[in-house]
């Protein structure tokens, strides 16, 4: 007995010791050697994400961490960024704020990530930018998944960066091509009934937008007996043009049900709810889809011939075992790709700070998918502002009128919506980012 | 009896002192823990009287939870009170509307109970997006501010957090433990148990339970007030169905009928999904594997414990005996 | 026509509804539990009929092959799980809570168990008949061919019910072991047996709910949760102990929601089922069909 703890004593002293000679061998070279920022070492850069991956929101954005992974092993495969691997650590917050809260403290406090990037959901980014205290810890939160305006605001949210433009955004450039498209015709609208679709409702209200019939629905019940429902208001109302602002299963009920009633309309979707893949998923039929009208700030998944889409398919394919190229799998990839750009124009010892200010500088030269310019300035934190409007071919990829994008941008206040000629930064060389 | 209650209230406040203490030597996500843990002992503690003491079930206390965090930021916010009146309005309304409820709940019997309850759960979050002075989905703001200069300038805000919860839990708890141990809570016990002998012995059995369901939602207010400031934030999905099953579950482990063992209870509920979450990234595993082994792991903790304890653990029997 | 077709749109969703009344009715009456994871024992089921679909593109032999996983599924939770449940919580505090956990619990097993063979991602499968609203003259009402097979279906699958309920000794060994299981095993009834086989027919009437609803929404792991809720809202409409009443409970909650959608408001359909519920159980305690004074559970 006595003997074993003298054993476990010399041991102890012998551990000692040479951890004792470990340090001090070590020591030398540490004075060297930089000191690194939480989450970066000599080798790695460590990001988190918090996003649905079980539960009823999980289906679609489940695939958004391992596409961006995807992305980042390509990265990493080819060098990675001034040397350093990034890794992702991802965590379901099953889209509920309490545990986007502890799933981000656990990013923070256990696994020490350097910064957060594309977590989802509006109350759980504002839940989690507060209660967390982003800001006054100084640690980035970029590219956030949420189309609420509110995020741009530097002094409330001082390091989150919305990359999405916002609703207000989106439904504004509607309103706008709805009056010089379809003036005189009788117009339809479906909406989600809580702040999404009163974003919308703003957004409509200040492009001077009205419609003939509103159909409001609570999230979660949509179904086949509600879209029914919605299409037979549609129909009793005569409306002729229809936009859905809603989420995709709300889009497809309505879309199955106006085939199941013979009803026809110009649909107009809204970017939310207007995924091909979902809805052919959700078993909306090509023939109804076919024809309708679309908002986006990206270009279609579906459409092969643009170099970004074609790139990020080719990764898809090598890195992400071919999974389903939607728009999910679009913007994680695009999310992640300015990351990296991010990452790189922070300079070889990134810190959390220097991060965030070459975003602040050089954030609107950064390379991406999407056909709109991104504001970020040391003044504002909005990202995309634009959208361009499309119409879906019958294998659903949605192309832009007259083969051309034009690009409507405008802001979230009372700003006009002016259009612009699409231009964008090329695709970098094998979609390696250079800056 | 008088001697009793002195000495429970001694062992309070070396709780109390203990949690100060572990408070400031624990990390800080442990410290945030505790102030979950803390809202999960209040939340269990108003299951606790109201089934295990009343014999009423609720699976929609998630519901009144919500009614007590918006009633607090809304006095918060638009009447500017201070954050322990503004939990004292929690209470109040949050009673005022389980009495209420309570009133029907009375004349119903097991699984209609359950299932009524079960109703609000899901209705009324959804419920107050009809409204535009809740703020919707994206919620209201509730900014209990920074901890006061006086505890020095590296008093972080979760232990901030922490001493708001821990001290609301253990006040809470304490009056919670005297109302059990009251002439309400041995009507209650008689009610329960049985029920015949105690209405004939002058029990009036709709009075007692709603008086009961009166109170329980009380507490239950209190831990919504609690949850929304660790939240920063009050939104319908703060209360999904699964908080008002948690906190049922909570309760069960804990023994449904000592508060002692709620805070085993609320120990294992904080516990189980950092657990979940080991295991599953011990195993690993393919993508849709790694996704829903925490999930897989908990039910089957779940389902497990309750087989195997299904009065809760002995330790809290103890507890139980000694308050009887 | 408005009124004829809001009404039959009803009808069809009802006849889930019903359905999914009936599976939680079945086991209530049996066992006392309210089974929380007869969503999920629905969604497992529906899942092996999609497999079947998406290998022979045949629904008509999906539906059955579902029916009888649904079955066995049912009959498997009995035996594995609920049987241990009764022998070790007989009495005490949580006895009536336990069950409750138990369900929900294996709820999350099963959702999770399903969420990683066939992943998050939604699934769908066609009706077999077309989802076309009849067409009468210029005017195409909701109610379609498929919504019609709803209805044919559930009103068979409950038929078939009845009959065994009423005309067979496995239907009497079933009401007997349900209302009084003491007298039943002194009268020789194998109390166990008749009580696994009365969650085998729930877990039936799940899984054909189950398949019947995806085409007009989609399968994910969470997909029938709504589902679930509201079929527990038209067994406590129809008061909890009866088949019958489980039928009715849950056309009447479908044809009030379709009402509620066409006439009142598109946006408040949702919340009005609850509402709706706590109106009936404050009115009749019991549910409509349920006994004065309803059963002290």
């Amino acid at each position: 007995m006595f003997g074993s703890i003298r054993h476990k004593r010399s041991l102890v002293a012998a551990a000692t010791l040479a951890t004792a000679a470990l340090t001090l061998s070590t020591l030398p070279a540490q004075a060297f050697s930089p000191h690194y920022e939480v989450g970066v070492s000599a080798s790695t850069i460590k990001l988190g994400i918090t996003i649905p991956l079980t539960g009823s929101a999980a289906p679609g954005y489940n695939k958004v961490p391992a596409a961006m992974s995807a992305y980042f092993n390509y990265v990493n495969d080819n060098g990675g960024v001034n040397g350093r691997k990034i890794s992702l650590v991802v965590k379901d917050d099953a889209y509920l704020p309490t545990l986007a809260v502890a799933k981000t403290n656990d990013l923070v406090l256990k696994d020490k990530v350097f910064a957060v990037v594309g977590a989802l959901g509006t109350a759980n980014n504002k839940a989690v930018a507060s209660s967390v205290n982003l800001g006054r810890r100084g640690i980035p939160s970029l590219f956030i998944n949420t189309g609420y305006s509110g995020f741009a605001d530097k002094a409330k949210y001082p390091t989150t960066y919305p990359l999405l433009p916002s609703y207000i955004v989106e439904a504004k450039i509607m309103g706008q091509y709805i009056k010089d498209n379809y003036a005189g015709k009788k117009l339809g609208l479906i909406y989600q009934d809580d702040d999404f679709g009163s974003d919308a409702q703003a957004g409509f209200k200040a492009a001077g937008v009205k419609f003939d019939v509103s159909v409001p629905y609570a999230s979660g019940s949509q179904s086949a007996a509600s879209g029914a429902a919605w299409v037979g208001k549609l129909k009793a109302a005569g409306a002729e043009v229809v936009v859905v602002f809603g989420v995709s299963s709300a889009t497809g009920v309505a879309l199955a049900a106006s085939a199941a009633l013979s009803y026809k309309a110009q649909w107009i979707l809204g970017s939310v709810g207007g995924d091909a893949t979902t809805l052919k998923a959700l078993g909306v039929p090509a023939a109804i889809l076919t024809g309708a009208q679309g908002a986006s700030f990206l270009p279609s998944p579906g459409d092969a011939t643009d170099e970004y889409i074609k790139q990020f398919q080719d990764i898809n394919t090598k890195y992400n075992a071919g999974a389903v190229f939607d728009n999910n799998v679009l913007i994680a990839m695009n999310t992640a790709m300015l990351t990296v750009q991010a990452l790189r124009a922070a300079g070889s010892n990134p810190t959390r700070a220097g991060l965030m200010a070459a975003l602040e500088s050089k954030g609107g030269s950064f390379a991406s998918a999407s056909f709109s310019p991104i504001l970020y300035s040391s003044s504002s934190h909005v990202g995309y502002t634009g959208y361009w409007i499309g119409k879906y071919n019958s294998s659903g990829v949605m192309l832009p009128d007259g083969g051309k994008y034009t690009l409507y941008t405008t802001d979230s206040g009372a700003g006009a919506v002016n259009t612009v000629a699409s231009k964008r930064p090329a695709m970098p060389a094998k979609g390696l980012p250079n800056n | 009896m008088h001697k009793s209650r002195s000495i429970r209230l001694l062992v309070f406040i070396v709780i109390a002192l203990a949690a100060f203490f572990l408070s400031n030597v624990v990390d800080e996500l442990r410290v945030f823990q505790g102030a979950s843990l803390s809202v999960y002992i209040v939340a269990i503690a108003s299951i606790v009287l109201l089934t295990g003491y009343s014999g009423q079930i609720s699976l929609g206390h998630g519901a009144l939870m919500a009614i007590g965090g918006y009633s607090a930021v809304l006095a918060h916010n638009h009447w500017k009170v201070s954050i322990p009146i503004s939990f004292a309005i929690a209470i109040v309304s949050t009673a005022f509307f389980g009495s209420i409820l309570g009133w029907a709940a009375a004349r119903l019997k097991g699984p209609y109970l359950a299932g009524t309850t079960l109703a609000l759960a899901v209705g009324l979050p959804s419920l107050a997006n009809q409204f535009s002075v809740l703020g919707g989905e994206q919620g209201l703001a509730f900014d209990v501010g920074a901890p006061p200069k006086s505890l020095g300038s590296d008093f972080t805000q979760y232990k901030w957090y922490f001493w708001i919860c821990a001290l609301a839990a253990l006040i809470i708890v304490w009056i919670t433990q005297n109302i059990l141990t009251s002439r309400y809570g041995r009507q209650w016990r008689a009610m329960r148990s049985a029920p015949i002998s105690a209405s004939l012995s002058g029990i009036h059995i709709g009075r007692s339970k709603v008086l009961a369901f009166t109170i329980s939602s009380g507490i239950a207010g209190l831990a919504g007030a609690m949850l929304v400031m660790t939240l920063n934030l009050v939104t319908p999905s703060a209360f999904p169905l699964s908080l008002s099953f948690a906190i049922v579950t909570g309760a069960v482990l804990a023994g449904v009928t000592n508060l002692g063992g709620g805070v085993i209870g609320a120990l294992v509920l904080v516990a189980i999904p950092d657990i979940a979450d080991l295991l599953a990234g011990k195993m690993g595993g393919a993508e849709k594997i790694s996704a829903n082994l925490p999930g897989f792991i908990t039910s089957l903790i779940l389902i497990v414990t309750v087989l195997l304890l299904p009065n809760g653990p002995k330790l809290s029997k103890l507890v139980s005996h000694k308050t009887k | 026509m408005r009124l004829f077709s809001t009404l039959l749109i009803g009808l069809s969703s009802g006849a889930i509804y019903s359905l999914m009344a009936l599976a939680l009715v079945l086991v209530w009456r049996s066992t006392r539990v309210v089974n929380f994871a007869q969503a999920g024992q629905a969604i497992a089921s529906t899942y092996i009929g999609y497999l079947v679909i998406s290998r022979t593109d045949n629904y008509w032999l999906a539906l059955p092959v579902a029916l009888v996983a649904g079955a066995l599924i049912g009959a498997l939770v009995d035996v594995a799980l609920i049987r241990t449940l009764n022998k070790r919580v007989k009495s005490g505090p949580a006895a009536e809570m336990a069950p409750v956990i138990v369900t929900l619990g294996l709820l999350g097993l099963i959702r999770s168990t399903v969420g990683m063979i066939w992943g998050g991602d939604l699934k769908a499968y066609k009706a077999p008949v077309t989802n076309h609203g009849f067409t009468f003259g210029t005017t195409t009402i909701p109610f379609s061919p498929y919504n019609l097979l709803i209805v044919i279906t559930a009103v068979i699958v409950m038929a078939v019910f009845s009959i065994i309920f009423q005309k067979t000794n496995l239907g009497l060994s079933l009401r007997a072991a349900a209302f009084q299981p003491e007298i039943a095993r002194l009268a020789g009834v194998r109390v166990d047996l008749v009580r696994t086989i009365g969650w085998a027919f729930a877990g039936g009437a799940g899984a054909v709910a189950g398949v019947l609803v995806t085409p007009s929404n989609s399968l994910s792991p969470n997909s029938l949760d709504l589902l679930l809720v509201l079929g527990f809202v038209g067994a406590v409409i129809g008061g909890l102990e009866s088949l019958l009443g489980a039928a009715i409970g849950g056309v009447v909650l479908g044809i009030g929601l379709a009402f509620i959608l066409e006439y009142v408001s598109t946006s408040l359909a949702f919340p009005s089922a609850f509402i709706v519920l706590i109106l009936v159980l404050l009115i009749k305690p019991s549910g409509i069909l349920g006994k004065k004074g309803g059963r002290g559970a």
